[in-house]
């Protein structure tokens, strides 16, 4: 396979570079910006401090949140 | 079974070296002495005197109301925020790990704000967040006014008059509305100036010297390692700083997703530099951050919802992770089963975390990690928009929806987003029905390391001893569920209220926490920098991973649909009432 050379390679860097960061941080806000139901989702995100890019419970702050709450309403009175 | 260059491995016969010289013992080992130094840290030099004393005194305080009153009263409460405030990662060690860990931060415009926040930034988002803090102490001054009204026309009853009973009720639990209000306010005027980049250097340093020593241990060159790595972390902060713009996030686009993207547009445009390959070590820095996973797994948590709970989540999630297995190998064909594995566990459990684990268990090749993780941000990004759309249109009840989204969509912080969207009570109960499920990984991760180790390495028509097993099985995993047991245990032996104080407020989130998350940032931007995309594409030939992960939703979002029903509406009422 014949190696590509460095100019070649950062050029095609950039361009795929590029394009991700239009679709992430270009296309992705106007969605948001166009839809309603996007649009609100985003406020509620940002009022409450949600990150929904955490996955594990213990990231996410409105976890023990919940679970005192439940704790709470549930036991006895 | 052939083993791939790709794939976690641990095989041949056991020696006593192994124990200094593998992989799976060399995480343990690693995991083990950072759990060591935080419960040391918090248990020894922490305030757990201090915290004893102040539980106790607002514990004698609920007791006392509790005999009072026939409802949680105000002072209830407060005694209750009392203990809420006690967080042992406000302690000096905790400040210090906490400064010297320190992801990029939140930003929406300017990526430099991510490392640096001068005083004038700080002070500017204070005046912002203020108004709103006003607004909303003073709706919570005059809640609380309310329900001390109500609550002393109760007392003046004797707490005798039912109508005065439930009226006093009925306002505290309106204060309580507003003072979570309040609490969420407050949160964005305690800004403070940073700059993390002295601090991104120095932790660094260190990972790159405790991951550097066990390399070595390994009899593997640790200059070497040390040298790539920096490149390695780069990315991972690359990655982090991505993932931390406001809009990415909304979307489920974290510092994971972009550290295996970042990676792969490196290595498949420019092209990974042959001397940051020896610091591709995948396997170990997700062994690593599995072992101080454990310490989060906690099983006392299953039962925080009570019996619905366990069923929504303990009873459905393995049978859909069992069936979309069967699913994948009778119809589908799928040529891999470590790839089947790793989509039914993450598309049933949780997720990411669950993928990492199962595919550490099964040892399944990176590129598998990456797809079953790849479809699954697609489809939470996509059913945590529309599933809580879909549950206001066809008005279903916030508890039953809830408990749907919390048993159906993988990561846990979409599932807090698409609950705080239906409402506060959909959130309550769809983070805790996830955060139930969350903790199956442990059982996940071993029950499917057995079961590769017993059935699916095994020769045709030979039977396998113990001692074969143990060979076979990915030690890293015993040290997990070493971790996640004793944890539980010491969860338990704590109690409530400390466990929170001392484990999950400062051992956990205080120490394990935040480099476990650091560690598996690490593994996936290794991930992507030695994952070429034409051998990622083969593992996605025919689609049959799209398919099996949306039969197996499919499949998941109905069963939990019937669960969740039965058990909130038809056999537990009284708790569905309750919430």
């Amino acid at each position: 396979m014949i190696e590509k050379s460095l100019s070649d390679r950062i050029t095609r860097f950039a361009i795929v570079f590029g394009l991700t960061l239009i679709l992430v941080y270009g296309l992705l806000p106007w969605l948001t910006g166009s839809f309603d139901i996007l649009n609100r989702m985003s406020l509620a995100l940002d009022e409450n401090g949600i990150n929904p890019s955490r996955y594990y419970y213990t990231d996410v702050e409105q976890v023990i949140e919940s679970e005192q709450y439940l704790r709470i309403v549930l036991d006895g009175k | 079974m052939a083993q791939d260059k790709n794939a976690i491995v641990d095989h041949g016969q056991s020696k006593w070296s192994d124990l200094w010289k593998k992989e799976d013992y060399l995480a343990i080992w690693l995991g083990f002495a950072i759990i060591a130094v935080s419960v040391i840290a918090y248990f020894n030099f922490g305030p757990k005197a201090e915290f004893a004393e102040k539980i106790e005194a607002a514990n004698q305080i609920q007791m006392a109301e509790s005999a009072k009153a026939p409802f949680k009263t105000i002072n209830w409460y407060k005694a209750q925020d009392d203990k809420g405030k006690l967080n042992a990662s406000g302690s000096a060690f905790g400040k210090f790990v906490s400064h010297w860990t320190k992801t990029p931060g939140s930003w929406k415009t300017n990526p430099m704000d991510a490392f640096v926040r001068t005083a004038e930034q700080a002070k500017a988002l204070d005046e912002k967040g203020m108004p709103k803090y006003e607004k909303a102490k003073a709706a919570n001054d005059a809640a609380l006014s309310l329900a001390l009204s109500a609550e002393q026309a109760a007392a003046g009853a004797s707490f005798k008059d039912n109508a005065l009973n439930d009226e006093a009720v009925a306002k505290i639990s309106d204060w309580r509305s507003a003072h979570k209000a309040s609490g969420d306010a407050k949160k964005k005027i305690g800004n403070k100036p940073y700059n993390y980049i002295p601090s991104l250097i120095g932790l660094c340093i260190f990972i790159a010297l405790i991951f550097g020593i066990g390399v070595k241990l390994m009899g593997e060159n640790m200059l070497a390692f040390i040298k790539g790595f920096f490149i390695v972390f780069m990315v991972a902060v690359l990655a982090y700083l991505l993932g931390s713009q406001a809009i990415s996030k909304q979307y489920g686009l974290g510092a994971e997703a972009w550290a295996i993207l970042m990676g792969m547009i490196i290595a498949n445009t420019l092209g990974t530099p042959k001397w940051v390959l020896p610091s591709c070590k995948v396997e170990f820095f997700i062994k690593t951050g599995l072992v101080l996973l454990g310490a989060e797994v906690l099983f006392n948590k299953i039962i925080a919802i009570g019996v619905p709970g366990i069923f929504v989540a303990w009873v459905v999630t393995p049978i859909v992770l069992v069936c979309t297995y069967i699913f994948g190998q009778k119809v589908l064909k799928m040529p891999s089963r470590t790839l089947n594995i790793v989509i039914a566990a993450d598309m049933s459990v949780c997720g990411t975390s669950a993928a990492i684990a199962t595919a550490a268990a099964c040892r399944a090749k990176k590129e598998e990690l990456t797809l079953a993780i790849g479809l699954s941000l697609v489809f939470t990004s996509i059913m945590m928009i529309v599933m809580p759309a879909f549950i206001k249109a066809v008005g279903m009840p916030e508890i039953l929806g809830g408990a749907w989204m919390g048993g159906t969509i993988d990561a846990t912080g979409a599932v807090a987003a698409a609950g705080a969207f239906l409402g506060d009570k959909a959130l309550y109960v769809a983070a805790t029905i996830k955060m139930i499920q969350n903790v199956m990984i442990g059982v996940t991760a071993f029950c499917v390391a057995l079961y590769w180790a017993m059935k699916v390495e095994r020769e045709a028509g030979r039977s396998v001893g113990a001692m074969e097993i143990w060979n076979r099985f990915p030690k890293f995993v015993l040290g997990f569920l070493a971790v996640s047991i004793s944890f539980s245990i010491l969860d338990g032996i704590l109690g409530k209220d400390m466990g929170t104080a001392l484990l999950d407020h400062g051992v956990v989130r205080g120490g394990t926490r935040l480099m476990r998350d650091w560690f598996f940032a690490l593994s996936f931007a290794a991930i992507g920098l030695s994952t070429n995309f034409r051998e990622l594409a083969k593992y996605f030939k025919g689609g049959k991973p799209l398919i099996l992960y949306v039969c197996g939703q499919s499949f998941n979002l109905i069963l939990t649909l019937i669960m969740a029903y039965i058990m909130f509406y038809m056999v537990f009422p009284e708790i569905t009432a309750k919430i």
